[in-house]
């Protein structure tokens, strides 16, 4: 009786989270698995067009322009906050005064709602009243300062700006996690053995520093994969698509144009996707989990 | 560990309350007629009568619950809608109106999931037009073809209206509210540069150029949601190529491609390349665009009338409106004057009592209350227009003096290629020389407008 409870009270635990996961999760995967071959315009009962929805969306201008800014937006992604991130945790890591409000500031964006970001910048990028135009003009730099959101080779960099210096606080956090969890003796030893700054930093920290790094990278990809907030605020995908990414792209086809399938179809594609990385990602941790 | 069992104990009493005072039924006072026995003495003999007298009772009723969602997000009309709801009430106790403000936008977006939920609003403002039609169609808006003829309202409202509202011999909304739009000019800049109103194209280019000359701009707009630039489409259409073309461009059975689509663009081209427009347009939403016009630095704004919610008192005395310039005085003129009014969900749970408060937004009270506190043009004919402001009577003049009265670019048209158009005229308006970009443009619109109309 014991041994019998013992083996089910896991399950009857796990049940709960499980059912929860399947309803809220699983089961709308499926489900826009489903309607992403249907016609369904939110209204009427969904009818069966087979692969119809991504015919049409591989003739689509606009789905490959958001799919190329979100391109845009991962390459930056995982490239200028790791660093700016890893070089911050470098510097803050050691015992310099005022250590702890350099950190504080530099995480503090990331306590900020996205949408809150996105209207305090959008204030910021205003192209006549506007902090940065009027500082630009201010010092005698431009003669006017562009329209950071209207200017259609503008909006998206302008919003990806934002999206950085919102991510470096959160990667420098990761980085300055891990660098704390590493032995003190290793750099020491590498010291005596007569290595230099930079190769202590190339030869020990940063294959000790690789969890992390995979870790933040992935989340960065994946980040970057599911930008909406700050278009959906600051541009809503203007103008003319220019900064439009796949997430906005199918919630403006789903709720402004009312077309739920096509709209499902760009989920699919965007979900496959993510889990290129996603198995990427997995793949990662289960090699390192096997081999300890 | 006793007291976490307190702590308990008074988060489930206080969930229980809840839960309780949620349930408890409101109190109705009503008057109801009783009958008695009474014993009554007369000259000595003990006689039973039967009487019947008013008594007032409290009843334990539950009011009649009503669900009323609204766009009404603007301040202004905000409080006029939820002053109605009030007045209701006051009127009609038994009904009790849970009654929501949803943003706008959000709620064009959250529409279609309140009318396909087991328990939709039962009552919903909306646009008259193709977008109630939609709705219509798809079974989803109840015929209360009915209460129009109860409340007499096929005799009070105007053919048009009722015709907006019918399908099929039979009524389905109820047209409340209109406005006009028109080309808004603040007075004092227009009288300092001693510039008069123009009524024709050349003459509207000359005062463009008058207020270029004196470093004001000439048009603000703010296109961040891209709609105002439908009004510019509208017009430039219309005049050009009269409302019937128009039209028919919106029902689908005009193509995008044709010339006269193109001489539109031509018209917009030279106004665009002129640089009459506020710069970085896209940056700002409609009434953002506004901070201009009302600091003067911007000259004119085409518009709706609701551009007065949004402007401060002292504007308001300095504004006026013109009619968008004839282009070409052979051609009809046509006008947008976009029209609201509410309908009840077909799903709806409590028709009886949708009925009634829709009877009530109908009814000469509400829309006098209206159009008094926002100024817009009510539907009933029963309204006393002598009460009408100056703005108003020329409002009114301006679309009795129309040929045609169009809705809205994304009001006449399917909402899906309102939204593709829309987007080809911001790509048009960031580089617009760019004429081979247009073609091309247009093609893709076109098609996808064969495809949306079904006509492949």
């Amino acid at each position: 009786m014991v041994r019998l409870r013992r083996n089910f009270l896991p399950f009857l635990f796990l049940a709960i989270p499980i059912l929860i996961y399947i309803v809220w999760v699983i089961g709308p995967m499926f489900y826009t698995f489903y309607l992403s071959l249907t016609n369904w315009d939110g209204l009427t009962t969904p009818t069966f067009i087979g692969f119809r929805n991504y015919q049409r969306l591989f003739n689509d201008s606009v789905f490959f322009l958001s799919l190329t800014n979100n391109m845009k937006w991962l390459v930056s992604f995982v490239t200028i906050p790791v660093v700016l991130g890893l070089g911050l945790a470098m510097i803050l890591n050691r015992a310099i005064p005022g250590e702890k409000i350099f950190k504080m500031s530099f995480y503090l964006p990331m306590v900020l709602a996205m949408v809150v970001s996105g209207l305090i910048w959008g204030w910021m990028y205003h192209p006549r009243g506007g902090l940065i135009n009027n500082v630009l003009v201010g010092i005698g730099l431009l003669e006017r300062g562009p329209g950071w959101l209207s200017d259609r080779s503008l909006a998206l960099w302008s919003i990806i700006i934002v999206a950085i210096w919102r991510q470096v606080g959160y990667v420098m956090v990761l980085y300055l996690a891990g660098l704390k969890s590493i032995n003190p003796e290793f750099l020491e030893a590498a010291k005596i053995d007569g290595a230099n700054d930079w190769k202590v930093f190339q030869k020990v920290l940063m294959p000790l520093l690789m969890p992390v790094t995979v870790i933040v990278l992935v989340i960065s990809v994946i980040d970057s994969l599911r930008a909406f907030d700050l278009v959906s605020v600051m541009t809503r995908g203007g103008p003319a698509n220019a900064s439009s990414v796949l997430a906005n792209y199918l919630y403006i086809q789903a709720f402004n144009n009312y077309r739920m399938g096509y709209a499902a179809a760009i989920a699919v594609i965007l979900f496959l996707i993510s889990l290129v990385f996603i198995f990427i990602y997995l793949w990662q941790v289960m090699k390192n989990e096997l081999e300890y | 560990m006793y007291r976490k069992k307190i702590f308990i104990l008074i988060a489930v009493v206080m969930l229980f309350s809840l839960i309780l005072s949620a349930c408890e039924p409101e109190r109705i006072v009503e008057t109801v007629v009783e009958t008695v026995i009474e014993t009554v003495v007369v000259e000595g003999e003990t006689v039973e009568v039967v009487v019947e007298r008013e008594v007032e009772v409290e009843v334990l009723r539950d009011k009649e619950v009503l669900i009323y969602n609204s766009y009404a997000s603007d301040p202004a009309p905000r409080e006029a809608d939820a002053e109605i709801v009030e007045m209701f009430m006051d009127e009609f106790p038994q009904y009790d109106v849970i009654h929501s403000t949803i943003f706008h936008e959000d709620f064009k977006q959250a529409i279609r999931a309140y009318l396909t939920a087991s328990t939709p609003p039962d009552v919903l403002t909306w646009f008259a037009g193709e977008r109630a039609r939609f709705f219509i169609d798809n079974d989803q808006i109840m015929d209360i073809s009915d209460v129009w003829e109860s409340e007499g309202w096929l005799e009070d409202y105007p053919a048009g209206f009722r015709a907006l509202s019918s399908v099929g011999g039979n009524q389905y909304f109820l047209p409340t509210s209109w406005y006009w739009w028109a080309v808004y000019y603040r007075v004092s800049v227009f009288e300092d540069l001693g510039i008069e109103p123009p009524t024709t194209w050349d003459e509207f280019i000359e005062v463009c150029e008058t207020l270029k000359a004196n470093d004001i701009i000439p048009i603000t707009i703010g296109t961040k949601y891209r709609w105002t630039t439908g009004a510019w489409f509208d017009y430039l259409n219309m005049r050009i190529n009269g409302p019937e073309f128009h039209i028919d461009l919106m029902l689908g059975k005009e193509s995008y491609e044709d010339e006269r689509v193109l001489a539109v663009f031509d018209a917009w081209r030279d106004l665009l390349e002129n640089d009459y427009f506020l710069e970085d347009a896209a940056a700002y939403s409609w009434s953002e665009a506004l901070e201009p016009f009302i600091t003067g630095e911007a000259g004119m704004y085409l518009m709706g009338d609701f551009i007065r919610d949004s402007l401060p008192p002292d504007v308001i005395d300095d504004l006026d409106f013109f009619r968008f310039p004839i282009m070409d005085p052979n051609v009809p003129i046509g006008e947008d004057a976009p029209t609201d009014g509410y309908f009840i969900a077909a799903n709806s749970q409590n028709p009886e009592a949708a009925k009634a408060f829709l009877a009530y937004l109908g009814s000469v009270e509400a829309q006098t209350y209206n159009a008094e506190k926002l100024g817009r043009l009510p539907t009933h004919t029963g309204v006393d227009r002598s009460m009408f402001n100056e703005a108003q009577q020329k409002g009114l003049a301006l679309i009795d003096g129309a040929d045609y009265v169009a809705q809205f670019y994304d009001r006449d048209t399917r909402p899906e290629v309102a939204d593709m158009g829309m987007n080809v005229f911001m790509e048009f308006w960031d580089n617009p020389g760019d004429t081979a970009r247009l073609t091309q443009l247009l093609a893709e619109l076109d098609a996808y407008r064969i495809e949306v109309f079904g006509l492949e």
